[in-house]
């Protein structure tokens, strides 16, 4: 079981970078003792408190909900607060952290995320419910929410983002999170600015964008699905009016 | 002459989480639309958004089975028949949690508002879980008589912060995100503004306003096992307190009693909700011997007694057995997934355990500060027992005490605490402004001596051996060792010792990162000073208050004393001296709800 105390030393090799200071990267090794559950947060806070303050990534809720935390392990995103050192390890025992790819760097893991932010308020997050609104709650069955239940459960980490291939060269693609979220305001049955919102996601930064390679799938660490959200968001596109017609409809029962 | 620059606003929140947002929402609503919210954290990673189980409403959506007992199966309640739950049951459920100490005027309207509020969450598009006839579903939760937590599986804080701050961005509410406030400025008892950092360029602003808000969030990461985010050092409650605003009731500390053995990490009170068991290193239920009602769903002060003495008594279980077993087992697989689908993750993730096939080992963790900054029910703070107003100060959620948790909180109670109280500042705040608030003046340089402080951090020497992270090892180590589940006189009397001694370590401690951009080294330092400055006031606390009520428990006084002690705690800063304790009166409805036996 967990929390035995064998300790084993490991390399990690973590790239650095504060502009102010350094021309370019440079990748920087530090040697650790870890046990069986030693996460790669931990191990990052243990050579900040123990070997070099200066190194400098975002955390705050070590348990993978608040989105803080992702960065590139050995060439794939991920979280690092959920990951297990032992997990990672080459051969020699190494494992490999980076910033997240294609997003400028304001400091070692800290990557600049305001294109990411703006493509998420871009598409409005919010919803945008009906003027007269019940007493009490508006009757959504259970298989309506959860149609929802993927979307809703993204942390707005930015892996699937700089793992695209089509954010990396185009900033003004909406990208695959800012889509997910959109998919779970156009399939909310209480929301009313359906029809504008599928004429924003199918425009020229939006849906018919995506490549479909699936990078995005392999990078979340919900084990979400932006691509079949795109593929959702699609296809309601094609068929808007009729979708539109449909959801006003339902709002008279709900 | 410093170099900072000055940014004004009608209103200005410090904190993102469901507070914060809240109220800059209402305020927004309310008509002042001049706001400016800052957060260390981009907003969507507050703290707010880990909970996990439910937020309480006495919705009236579902009831047990009848004749199915308190632990049977629950469902919907049938249109026309009678509602089981009403907002007097919940007051009663609250009022008993709190252990008598929370006041009650505040108690009934939180939970006299709280359906409006979870119908507003719903109406702005919260994705509740749902029952078949499309109401929102509810499940139980400990200390609470009736199934009235409302939830979204289990992620519902999440799902809850999300909604909030995307429909203030609708508003028009204007965020500062990864700004970190370094101290508030309050002269002559009205309050004028704060000084905070753009942590990205490490540049210092004073930011003026009519009006300021606190929603900062809890003060978990002073113990060394807590299931609290990394940022949840309690900078709200430390700044007010340097600035001579009192702290109320910070002894008590509400430690949860499913932390992830060794790490702290929450398994949501949802799992004891929908039937899990505690089980010790014989395999027995040992809540029986404890509160053999409510079992596993007794309030969490006493099952995490409950464990502890177990542990204690050499019935632990883990490596160096002092944990205790989750059994969730016999719920079987398709609960789990659709119910508890974090929950696994969890525990699969941080100990390689399977929920659905094994027991999972836990361990009381660090959890809820139900103590804070004293306010009323509008979120003013007050600046004494009388409760004399910091004019234009405000503060709601987890870094308040208004007081609705008293000596205990329930579970599901703190996500309305937060949303509803912090809706409320918002609504008075704009109405303080559209009476005519002004804008006063601030002597000085404020933002100066703010450059000062990092310029000293920043100048001790890189080869110094005392380090911050040193120093903050220890606090915590002291901290759950000697002012934790159980307390006693001479421990807590040694823990102050060792904070005084931590404090006077602390000018010496290096700071390695001299840059400007982004350093969270100099952050961490100023948050390790703020966990110096608050743990001394709940230790000081702590050894002060000789009796045990709720999650306050003392081995050398182990009973309530409502002839001495039926009272809060109010907490002054005293210059050189150290904290100066004063006392507020409980508001009791002395017919209605009367003090009795806390007995489950
Ligand atoms: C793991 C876990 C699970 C929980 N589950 C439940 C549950 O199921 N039900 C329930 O009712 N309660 C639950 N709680 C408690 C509840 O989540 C919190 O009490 C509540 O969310 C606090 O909200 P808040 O707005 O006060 O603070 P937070 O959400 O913590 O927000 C604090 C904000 O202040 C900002 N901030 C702090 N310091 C500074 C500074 N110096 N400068 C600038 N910004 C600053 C932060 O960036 C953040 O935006 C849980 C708590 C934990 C730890
Ligand atoms: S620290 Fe919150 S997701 Fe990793």
């Amino acid at each position: 079981m967990a929390t035995n105390g064998t300790t084993r030393t490991v390399t990690i090799r973590l790239q650095r970078f504060n502009p102010d200071v350094d021309k370019k990267p440079v990748m920087k090794e530090y040697t650790l003792e870890i046990t069986s559950d030693t996460t790669i947060l931990d191990a990052l806070e243990q050579i900040k408190a123990t070997q070099d303050g200066s190194l400098t990534f975002r955390r705050s809720c070590r348990h993978a909900i608040c989105g803080s935390c992702a960065m590139n392990v050995n060439g794939r995103n991920t979280l690092v607060c959920n990951q297990r050192v032992n997990a990672h390890l080459d051969r020699k025992g190494a494992v490999t952290v980076r910033p997240l790819p294609y997003l400028p760097i304001i400091k070692d893991m800290v990557v600049d995320r305001t294109s990411f932010w703006e493509q998420y308020q871009r598409v409005k997050p919010w919803l945008v419910p009906p003027d007269d609104v019940p007493e009490k709650e508006f009757r959504m069955t259970p298989e309506e929410v959860a149609a929802l239940n993927d979307a809703e459960k993204c942390i707005m980490c930015g892996a699937c983002y700089s793992a695209c291939t089509v954010t990396a060269v185009n900033k003004r693609y909406i990208g695959p999170h800012a889509l997910l979220k959109a998919s779970l305001r156009v399939l909310d049955p209480r929301d009313t600015i359906t029809n504008e919102r599928l004429i924003e996601i199918s425009g020229n930064d939006g849906v018919f964008r995506c490549h479909t390679i699936f990078n995005c799938i392999d990078a979340c660490p919900k084990k979400l699905n932006p691509t079949q959200a795109i593929e959702t968001l699609r296809k309601l596109a094609q068929k808007r009016e009729a979708f539109v017609a449909a959801r006003k409809e339902r709002q008279k029962s709900l | 002459m410093s170099q900072t620059n000055t940014i004004t606003h009608d209103i200005i929140v410090v904190g993102a989480g469901l507070a914060g947002s809240w109220a800059a929402l209402a305020a927004s609503k309310a008509g002042v639309k001049d706001i400016g919210v800052l957060s260390k954290l981009h907003p969507l990673r507050s703290h707010s958004g880990a909970a996990q189980g439910g937020i309480a409403a006495a919705l009236n959506n579902v009831r047990p089975v009848p004749g199915s007992g308190s632990s049977g199966p629950l469902e919907a309640i049938p249109p026309g028949e009678a509602p089981i739950d009403s907002w007097e049951l919940h007051m009663f459920d609250t009022i008993k949690g709190s252990d008598w100490l929370g006041d009650q005027d505040a108690i009934e309207i939180m939970v006299k508002e709280a359906p409006d509020l979870i119908y507003e969450y719903e109406h702005m598009g919260c994705v509740f879980s749902r029952l078949e006839d499309g109401r929102i579903a509810q499940r139980r939760f400990g200390g609470h008589s009736t199934p009235r937590a409302n939830y979204s599986a289990d992620y519902t804080g999440h799902v809850l912060l999300h909604t909030i701050y995307e429909q203030a961005l609708r508003y028009g509410v204007k965020y500062y995100p990864e700004w970190y406030c370094l101290d508030l400025i309050i002269e002559d008892n009205v309050c004028r503004g704060v000084v905070a950092m753009d942590i990205l360029t490490g540049k210092l602003y004073t930011m003026r306003a009519k009006a300021v808000m606190f929603g900062t969030g809890g003060y978990g990461r002073a113990w060394k096992i807590t299931s609290n985010a990394t940022a949840n050092t309690g900078d709200g409650v430390a700044i007010a307190y340097n600035a001579g605003v009192p702290l109320m009731d910070m002894e008590f500390v509400q430690f949860h009693p499913t932390g992830l053995y060794g790490k702290g990490i929450l398994m949501s009170e949802a799992c004891r909700g929908e039937g899990g068991y505690l089980r010790n290193s014989d395999g027995d239920r040992f809540m029986e011997k404890y509160a053999a009602g409510l079992m596993e769903l007794a309030p969490r002060d006493l099952v995490s007694r409950s464990e502890q003495l177990e542990i204690n008594e050499g019935r632990g279980v883990g490596p160096d057995k002092g944990g205790v077993y989750l059994d969730l087992r016999h719920l079987g697989p398709e609960k789990i997934m659709s119910r508890l689908p974090q929950v696994r993750e969890l525990a699969h993730e941080f100990l390689g355990v399977d929920i659905i096939h094994d027991m999972v080992p836990i361990q009381p963790t660090a959890h809820y500060s139900m103590g804070g900054i004293p306010a009323n029910v509008d979120g003013q703070v007050i600046a004494d027992a009388e409760g004399t107003p910091v004019v234009g100060f405000y503060a709601a959620g987890e870094c308040a005490c208004i007081s609705v948790h008293g000596a205990n909180r329930l579970g599901t109670n703190s996500l309305l605490d937060a949303s509803l109280f912090g809706r409320r500042a918002g609504k008075a705040m704009a109405a303080f402004i559209q009476n005519g608030a002004k804008l006063y003046p601030i002597s000085g340089d404020p933002a100066q001596r703010q450059e000062e402080r990092i310029q000293r951090l920043m100048d001790a020497p890189a080869s110094s051996k005392e380090s911050v992270a040193q120093i903050g090892a220890e606090l915590k180590e002291t901290m759950t060792n000697d002012c934790g589940v159980f307390r006693d006189g001479e421990r807590m009397a040694r823990a102050l010792r060792k904070i005084k001694e931590l404090q006077a370590r602390f000018p010496n401690a290096r700071v390695m990162d001299k840059s400007r951009r982004f350093n969270t080294d100099v952050l961490g330092a100023i948050e390790t000073e703020h966990l110096l400055t608050f743990a001394e006031v709940v230790v000081a606390s702590a050894l002060n208050r000789t009796e045990s009520r709720g999650a306050h428990w003392r081995t050398d006084f182990g009973r309530r004393d409502d002839t001495n002690w039926l009272k809060h705690t109010l907490v002054f800063k005293n210059g050189e001296e150290g904290p100066r304790l004063g006392y507020k009166s409980v508001n009791i409805d002395w017919e209605k709800y009367p003090p009795q036996e806390r007995k489950y």
